[in-house]
């Protein structure tokens, strides 16, 4: 066995693991997507089977729309919303049922979980019956505790009805990201807690000293995976819910995305709305990872 | 071996708020079951938590199930969300594996590549996947869908296995080899088995998506006989916006929760085991 | 025009009348037939509509027998689908030869969606529900020209089709492409036997209606709900009449903002409308719940007297018949904007059909155009459809529903301005609903509502 064969057996072992995945990968995926961006040219209203190359002005286009910048600063107020909401509970969780002892942990785990596995359409219709002003739960449950009967449109604010989608993102969101920092808790060898309980350091120390570090790779990825689920599929819930109202005062990318090209007729429009949430995804995951790389320095 | 906590107001604190947070999401599903066997005029009258009055409503059960004919619908969305799941851990596996860990000329961009994907709105590849699949006669096939779904979970399969594979230790592989073992047989019997918890993390997240996902169903099938379960409840919600039917709406969001409650009860200790079990030391 | 006359005589039968109207005083599964001497009863079996299609085909038919494949796309919605399932059958039955494929559910529009662009369509398609858009369908040359055709057309049964349509067709640059298979009215609901045992004053006019919301208001109950999250339904039935009242009734004020024209949108005949609006918000008549809810719900806080008013279309009825309390009973008026002994006014929406251009069995789409628009299937839409067959088959009975005699007295009266159906443009369309919205939560001025939309308008007039 001279090294040529070695070489090529290993070549030939590289090949046949890369290339089925890719070629599935590029069929399926990247060349439909590709197709859709390259409609980001083209005035095309999506039903007509002629469409017409106008270069960029949509993209001009964009820079005139009022609604496409609220969508922008909606996304990221859900970003930041559910990075900090999303992070902070489930890592609060994630040392809770692992490291305190508490005897019920092995239960609330499985319990955490259950939003995690319904489906984002039932979640939207709940969550609406919770918001509703008139039967809803939450205006009945305020009502217990004042003389008038509480009557709020939680979903009909003129400004800041984005608020109101954070609790039903977070509520959805918690029990994947414990899980995993549930797992990555689990990987710090026990020997270090036990030697830092030993010299008497407190939970909290402990936490900051030998959780943070060293599950802080999980933590950046769970950051960056919110992101980038939150740019290009939080509009799954804001449709169910608001539709984007009223007055677009919910509008993200993605709704707006879904209501130009299939609600009113720029399909054209809508890809290159596709194209700025993949650009942005792009520079907020840089960003992102130079922030958090420097933490990271510093916190190991 | 935990210490716990030993201040006990401390503990009681957070054991009331885990208790507070578990309430609020058991009761969203007992809720639901309360409000399916209630008529429209109970929602009105009484507060939204009252219970049902008598009689229950279970009829509004019955007839959401003899209305949709959901025998079928679950043996599609079974075989759909395993093939996919199956077909998609296959090819992720084999991928992160040799992106983990061997270099290659491009390597590193196709590992970007991959990841990068999950930044793009999906639902923009609609219209084109429509004309791609029919122009393949995959439309209104089951194989159609999971090949879809199985390469749509990719990008998330790779990027969590890549950093999988790249924590196990090397030793094993170059013990391996040394045996005499193929890369074959080094990544079949060696490296897929002690990847086992990310793979078993992937397959329940990919299984739950699959599961639930109904915006490509809704486009690549219009034959009811190959509907999936989101994709008739898709359709059943459609139809309910012209019924005010409180009652059987709830009833049939239970039915639609029910399913993939039980997968995950049966499924939920290998979550918790696998992912435990994940401490290769 | 023997249509209008029949219109006279049935009086409700022309605001619902599914299809045409010539004479179809058809039924409720429980009235008596109507007593309209055109009456033809439901039971339409395929050899009589076989032989009746004989008269039909010296015009634009021909004798030959319809053969191939024949596709028709229709959207479930409201309406159900009882109706096209035995339209279909007994269709089948006539043109046993012809391979009749039914595309149809409440999805249908965006599953067929693809087949549009790709250039294979159906033959014929049932314009109604959420993704399809006859303005734009014409716009993107989907839609077959049925002008020609439509000018000479009879329906098997020998009537001009044109002749016997309640609302005419739209048309699209003087052209038609798509015919209204039904009819609806927008308007203002109440509850009669409320206003009675209060004593309250059933509206007239714009007057009387701000006058008894008052009242209503001093009672501890809200005036006026709608539905904010679909504001289609606030513009139909209390904006548009209100830009027509404030027009002098002239009604093309419409039909130019449908064409784009920028003057249409800053005539003060807008304004005056929009002020109206803001009078009702101002005197805080519109229930707060009003912007987050979507049609069902508001429709529920309306039927348990929750609020006391609720702009709708006269579908509503049958589609809460299920939760209509007892003892509720419905009163209507297609508009409130208007002065006192002004002329009411009624905007009417209609659900079309067509033929694709890229059809690829135009004579069957044709031939089932004349099927349909018929008196057999007319009185069977009625009996089959849900909403609209409820109304007409009880006006025949002497029984029937307040509100249906209300609409049937307003829409034949020669005093109401019935303003045809009109599609705005999309982005027009959505600018102006948010706009309303925004409106009614006070958090525009209706200047800045006639700017948002005009400013749309430039955009899309290009």
């Amino acid at each position: 066995m001279n090294s040529g064969t070695a070489r090529w057996q290993r070549n030939v072992f590289i090949a046949s693991f890369i290339i089925p995945t890719l070629v599935f990968f590029v069929v399926f995926t990247i060349y439909p997507v590709l197709q859709g961006l390259y409609y980001s040219f083209y005035d095309w209203s999506g039903m007509s089977n002629k469409k017409k190359f106008i270069g960029f002005d949509n993209f001009k286009e964009m820079f005139h729309d009022p609604i496409i910048w609220r969508a922008i600063g909606n996304d990221y107020f859900l970003v930041a919303g559910k990075v900090i909401g999303i992070m902070v509970i489930a890592t609060f969780f994630a040392v809770a049922l692992t490291r305190f002892g508490f005897k019920l942990a092995g239960f609330f785990r499985s319990i955490f979980f259950i939003p995690n596995v319904i489906s984002v359409v039932v979640i939207g219709v709940l969550w609406n019956f919770i918001y509703n002003p008139q039967i809803g739960f939450l205006n009945a449950f305020l009502s217990l505790f004042t003389k008038e009967q509480v009557t709020i449109t939680w979903l009909g604010f003129t400004e800041h009805t984005i608020w109101m989608l954070l609790p039903p993102a977070i509520w959805a969101g918690i029990g994947f990201y414990m899980i995993l920092l549930i797992a990555a808790i689990q990987n710090v060898p026990a020997s270090y807690y036990e030697a830092a309980s030993i010299e008497g350091a407190s939970q909290w120390k402990q936490f900051r000293n030998i959780t943070m570090p060293l599950v802080w790779e999980q933590i950046k990825v769970s950051i960056l995976n919110i992101m980038m689920t939150t740019l290009n599929g939080s509009f799954v819930i804001v449709w169910i819910m608001t539709e984007g109202g009223p007055d677009n005062s919910t509008q993200v990318m993605g709704s707006y995305l879904y209501q130009m090209a299939f609600r009113q007729y720029h399909f054209g429009y809508g890809a290159s709305i596709g194209f700025v949430i993949l650009v942005l995804s792009l520079i907020t995951t840089i960003i992102l990872q130079r922030l958090m790389r420097h933490e990271a320095v510093e916190m190991s | 071996m935990n210490a716990g906590l030993k201040n006990p107001v401390v503990k009681a604190i957070f054991y009331a708020f885990l208790i507070v947070w578990g309430i609020s999401v058991i009761y969203p599903l007992l809720w639901t079951l309360l409000d399916a066997l209630k008529n429209n005029e109970q929602f009105f009258r009484n507060k939204p938590w009252s219970l049902p009055e008598f009689p229950l409503l279970w009829s509004n059960f019955s007839y959401v199930w003899s209305k949709y004919n959901f025998g079928t619908y679950f043996v599609n969305s079974m075989i759909v969300t395993v093939g996919s799941t199956g077909l998609g851990l296959l090819l992720s596996a084999t991928t992160s594996y040799v992106l983990a860990r061997y270099k290659f000329r491009g390597s590193n961009s196709l590992y970007l590549l991959y990841i990068s994907s999950m930044m793009i709105p999906f639902v923009l590849a609609l219209i084109p996947l429509f004309f791609l699949m029919n122009s393949m006669h995959l439309i209104n096939t089951k194989i159609g869908l999971i090949v879809v779904y199985a390469s749509s979970v990719l990008a998330f399969g790779i990027f969590v296995l890549v950093g999988f594979f790249r924590a196990l230790p090397k030793e094993l592989e170059e013990a391996s080899i040394v045996d005499g073992a193929s890369y074959y047989g080094t990544f079949f019997r060696v490296m897929l088995p002690l990847s086992q918890p990310g793979l078993i993390t992937i397959a329940i997240v990919n299984v739950l998506n699959i599961w639930n996902e109904y915006i490509v169903g809704t486009i690549l099938v219009n034959d009811p006989t190959q509907y999936t379960l989101p994709v008739e409840i898709g359709v059943m919600q459609a139809e309910m916006q012209y019924r005010t039917e409180w009652g059987p709406l709830f009833a049939a969001l239970l039915v639609t929760i029910v399913p993939v409650l039980l997968v995950y009860i049966f499924f939920q200790r290998q979550i918790a085991n696998g992912i435990t079990a994940g401490a290769v030391k | 025009m023997k249509s209008n006359k029949k219109f006279t005589v049935l009086g409700i039968a022309a605001i619902v009348a599914a299809l045409s109207l010539a004479g179809c005083g058809s039924k409720n599964n429980n009235a008596s037939p109507s007593a309209s001497p055109s009456e033809s009863p439901s039971a339409s079996t395929p050899a009589a509509t076989e032989s009746a299609s004989a008269p039909a085909s010296e015009s634009t038919d021909n004798t030959v027998k319809l053969k191939g494949d024949f596709e028709i796309q229709y959207f479930v919605g409201g309406y159900g689908d009882k109706w096209w399932k035995k339209v279909i059958a007994d269709f089948k039955a006539a043109n046993p030869e012809l391979n009749v494929k039914e595309s149809g559910g409440p999805k249908i529009n965006d599953q067929m969606k693809p087949r549009w662009i790709g250039g294979t369509p159906p033959d014929f398609v049932y314009i109604d529900g959420a993704g399809l858009n006859d303005r734009q369908m014409v716009e993107d040359g989907q839609l077959e020209d049925l002008t020609d055709w439509l000018k000479d057309a009879k329906n098997i049964d020998g009537d001009l089709i044109t002749d016997i349509l309640a609302q005419p067709a739209q048309q699209f640059d003087g052209k038609v492409y798509n015919i209204p298979l039904v009819l609806n009215s927008w308007g203002v609901f109440w509850n009669k036997a409320l206003f009675k045992e209060k004593g309250w004053t059933e509206p007239t006019d714009f007057q009387s209606f701000l006058d008894v919301s008052d009242k209503i208001k001093a009672s501890g109950m809200t005036p006026f709900i709608h539905t904010g999250k679909y504001p289609y339904y606030i513009n139909g039935s209390i904006l548009y009449p209100a830009i027509v009242s404030a027009n002098n009734n002239d009604f093309t004020i419409l039909q130019d903002m449908a064409a784009n024209k920028v003057e249409a949108y800053e005539s003060p005949a807008v304004l005056a409308a929009l002020n109206k609006i803001v009078t009702l918000r101002d005197k805080g008549f519109i229930d707060k719940a009003s912007i987050q809810i979507n049609h069902t719900d508001s429709q529920m806080l309306f039927l348990q007297n929750k609020d006391a008013f609720i702009p709708n279309g006269l579908w509503l009825p049958n589609e809460m018949s299920k939760d209509i309390p007892q003892g509720f009973d419905f009163g209507f008026i297609p508009s409130v904007t208007q002065d006192a002994g002004g002329k009411v006014v009624a905007n009417t929406s209609t659900a079309t059909v067509a033929i694709a251009k890229n059809a690829k069995n135009k004579d069957a789409a044709k031939a089932f155009m004349q099927f349909i628009f018929s008196k057999a299937q007319a009185s069977q839409w009625a009996e089959l459809s849900g909403a609209p067959s409820n109304i007409k088959g009880d006006i025949s009975s002497s029984n029937a529903p307040n509100f249906v005699k209300d609409a049937a007295k307003y829409l034949t009266d020669p005093n109401t301005v019935v303003i045809p159906t009109i599609t705005y443009n999309a982005d027009v369309d959505k600018a102006m609903m948010d706009a309303t919205d925004a409106l009614t939560i006070s958090k525009i001025t209706p200047e800045e509502w006639v700017k948002r939309v005009t400013d749309v308008v430039k955009k899309v007039g290009k």
